[in-house]
């Protein structure tokens, strides 16, 4: 008998009895998600853009908003002044991104090991708990949100749901990328003594320019 | 395979006289504590939150033959090779292979309690290829050639100091200081190299999601994706209790899951990976294996220990035990410690070999209150002491305990009487809440403080009670 039969007989003697038929199963699966809302915490603000900002805030993430997309290079740059950087940037190979004036920026689609600052764009942001949607792809490298230290998301205010099991139902419907992060705030290890240090592996530093409203 | 342990006696004396291991302890598990309760009182939709985790979690175990087979076909489905262990040792073999065949000369890992279960860090080495911890506490224990000693802070039970002494040896150059900061700094310098170079990266799972075949981990510091990412395959291995049907249920029981372990409401990061690269893709690993491990589970679920596979491994229990932090992590022998490892260590290591561990719990309910999933923890000790007497495995002043336990609860109105004397009894030898001496009981309270109990008993306070219900004093 292979492994999975062994395991899966297994499992059938150790529950006893008949199997319930699949959709059984699922119309119990789903009863178990009735009346979210008292089983997950209410929203900190009464918009969603800003209820995502305080708590993003928590954990130290900073967050720009700007009225329109015209307005996003400004706003990186003086992101960049503001922490002395140099005017270099990984940036994501989006057309949205790519057709932007980075004039007096050096923009590069290449992601070093020790890349300084990158800037991508967040496939949506999720206010209940300040975090922001990333997804690999053609355009979409993952390493492009964990190799620099300071890492710049555009997040599209209109991409905003309320609740994490808004953006599963929302994902639910749609390909599965290799890989899906949600990201709530800079990279943090409590691992000495339980004191808390920014940047641990990831980028000590994440900056979202909010882009509408 | 191991050198033979000392006994639990002797570990936990040595562990009492270790007070720099005390002061490790206590600053990572007092911070803990405070955070934990903070993060529950600012989610007041908390107990209904964990009422229904704990259905998800029945739910899942009532069905887990439909949600592994199902989740079987969408992981196969995304791309990804799904394997099958029913033992520690098929899970070895298995990742061992994937990676001889491969050709793999360095392996990076993101922290998984289940791959220090399955002992893959010895089978890696023995195979010859170089394993890279990459969670900055499992980097620190494997520069201390140590084991965790929790399973959410690994490193609990060393200092700062420590730690420093650690990273001037083993980083090249040294870090400058030895202030947190700088020594993190240190290790993101001295792993970065290795995760860019390595042939494979191995994780664990919090979640197996079922309707998609995603793998779900949470991370603080990012080294999941920086170990997933870049070498050419990706292996998980993961116990089959860890299913959820949907997306939807694993974010239910994040929400607890996170508060419970850390405080936070969501950790820095929850990645989602489902199969390997796809065409076109700007990185990622073009083979991905998920390997899924019985290892005793089935047994469980079988038996009265099917509760304990509710568990989503998120420490609150060991943080809340007064005997874990006196001993810390090690002392408990098996690879999971406090209170949730003495019900899961029996189960892998067999009783005969850790039937101590279920006695080294005050039983005071503290951790079955604070488990996020309603695991009753103290009845399965209880259940453990049972099976340990009922095969003599009891020796000395426990059995004799439990059999003068065991005769007094057989006739109630003595077992009242006597609860009665013992404790108004013990409540004088108690100080401001905490018992600090016992007679006859000395090994114990030496390093314990019992809670003082209440000058009635239960029963008396309930009779008393009923009694004004009725209109009488
Ligand atoms: S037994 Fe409960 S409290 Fe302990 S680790 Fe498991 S889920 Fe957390």
């Amino acid at each position: 008998m292979t492994a999975r039969n062994r395991i899966l007989t297994a499992v059938r003697r150790g529950l006893g009895g008949t199997r319930r038929p699949p959709a059984a199963i699922a119309a119990q699966a789903a009863m178990l998600l009735d009346d979210p809302e008292f089983i997950r915490p209410a929203l900190v603000a009464t918009t969603l853009p800003e209820a995502f900002e305080l708590k993003a805030a928590v954990l130290g993430t900073t967050v720009e908003r700007v009225a329109s997309m015209d307005q996003m290079s400004g706003s990186v740059r003086r992101y960049l002044a503001a922490h002395a950087l140099p005017p270099s940037l990984a940036l994501q190979q989006s057309r949205d991104l790519t057709g932007l004036d980075w004039s007096g920026i050096e923009t590069h689609a290449s992601i070093a090991p020790d890349e300084v600052a990158a800037l991508g764009i967040a496939v949506r942001g999720i206010a209940e708990s300040g975090s922001l949607v990333i997804r690999s792809g053609a355009d979409k490298p993952i390493l492009l949100s964990f190799l620099p230290l300071h890492h710049i998301v555009v997040l599209r205010a209109d991409t905003l749901v309320a609740h994490l099991d808004d953006y599963a139902a929302i994902m639910q419907g749609e390909a599965q990328p290799r890989n899906a992060i949600l990201i709530t705030g800079p990279s943090g290890t409590t691992d000495i003594e339980g004191s808390y240090v920014r940047g641990a592996h990831g980028p000590g530093f994440l900056h979202v320019v909010m882009v509408g409203s | 395979m191991t050198a033979p342990q000392p006994s639990f006696k002797a570990r936990t004396d040595a562990a009492l006289a270790d007070r720099t291991l005390k002061l490790a302890i206590d600053r990572t598990t007092d911070t803990a504590e405070r955070k934990r309760a903070g993060a529950v009182a600012a989610f007041p939709q908390f107990e209904a939150a964990r009422a229904r985790g704990r259905a998800i979690k029945d739910h899942v175990i009532a069905n887990l033959d439909h949600y592994l087979e199902q989740f079987e076909r969408n992981a196969t489905a995304s791309g990804a090779k799904v394997h099958w262990a029913s033992d520690d040792a098929e899970a070895r073999a298995i990742v061992t292979h994937i990676c001889l065949d491969a050709n793999a000369k360095l392996v990076t890992r993101a922290k998984s309690m289940l791959g220090e279960e399955i002992g893959l860090p010895h089978a890696l080495a023995d195979a010859g290829i170089e394993r890279v911890e990459t969670d900055l506490a499992e980097h620190i224990i494997q520069l201390a050639c140590e084991r965790p000693s929790h399973i959410v802070w690994p490193a609990m039970h060393r200092t700062r100091e420590q730690v420093a002494e650690l990273f001037k040896v083993g980083h090249h150059p040294p870090p400058a200081a030895d202030d947190p900061a700088t020594m993190v700094q240190s290790a993101r310098r001295e792993l970065r190299v290795k995760f860019m170079s390595a042939d494979i990266g191995i994780s664990g799972a919090n979640f197996l999601v079922a309707n998609t075949g995603a793998t779900c981990t949470v991370t603080n510091e990012g080294n999941a994706e920086l170990t997933t990412t870049p070498p050419r395959i990706h292996i998980v291995t993961a116990g089959i209790e860890k299913l959820v049907p949907s997306t939807a249920h694993a974010f239910a029981l994040l929400r607890l899951l996170v508060r419970s372990a850390t405080g936070g409401e969501l950790t820095q990061y929850t990645t989602f990976h489902c199969g390997p690269r796809r065409d076109g893709d700007a990185d990622g690993p073009h083979e991905m294996h998920i390997v899924l491990v019985d290892n005793g589970r089935t047994r469980m679920l079988a038996d009265e220990f099917r509760d304990m596979l509710r568990c989503i491994r998120c420490g609150a229990c060991m943080n809340h035990c007064v005997v874990y932090r006196q001993i810390g992590g090690h002392a408990y022998g098996g690879f999971y410690p406090g209170p949730m490892g003495s019900v899961l260590t029996p189960v892998l290591d067999g009783l005969a070999a850790s039937r101590d561990l279920p006695h080294a719990c005050t039983m005071n309910g503290r951790r079955a209150e604070v488990c996020p999933v309603e695991i009753p923890l103290p009845t399965l000790l209880r259940a453990w002491r049972r099976r340990g007497w009922r095969s003599g495995l009891e020796n000395g002043l426990p059995r004799v305990a439990v059999g003068l336990w065991a005769q007094l609860a057989r006739r109630p109105a003595l077992y009242r009487l006597g609860s009665r004397i013992g404790v108004r009894a013990l409540r004088l030898f108690g100080k401001g809440g905490w018992i600090s001496s016992v007679p006859l009981a000395g090994g114990w309270t030496r390093h314990r403080d019992l809670p003082r109990p209440p000058g009635r008993t239960f029963m008396d306070q309930y009779r008393a009670k009923q009694g004004r219900k009725r209109g009488r004093p």
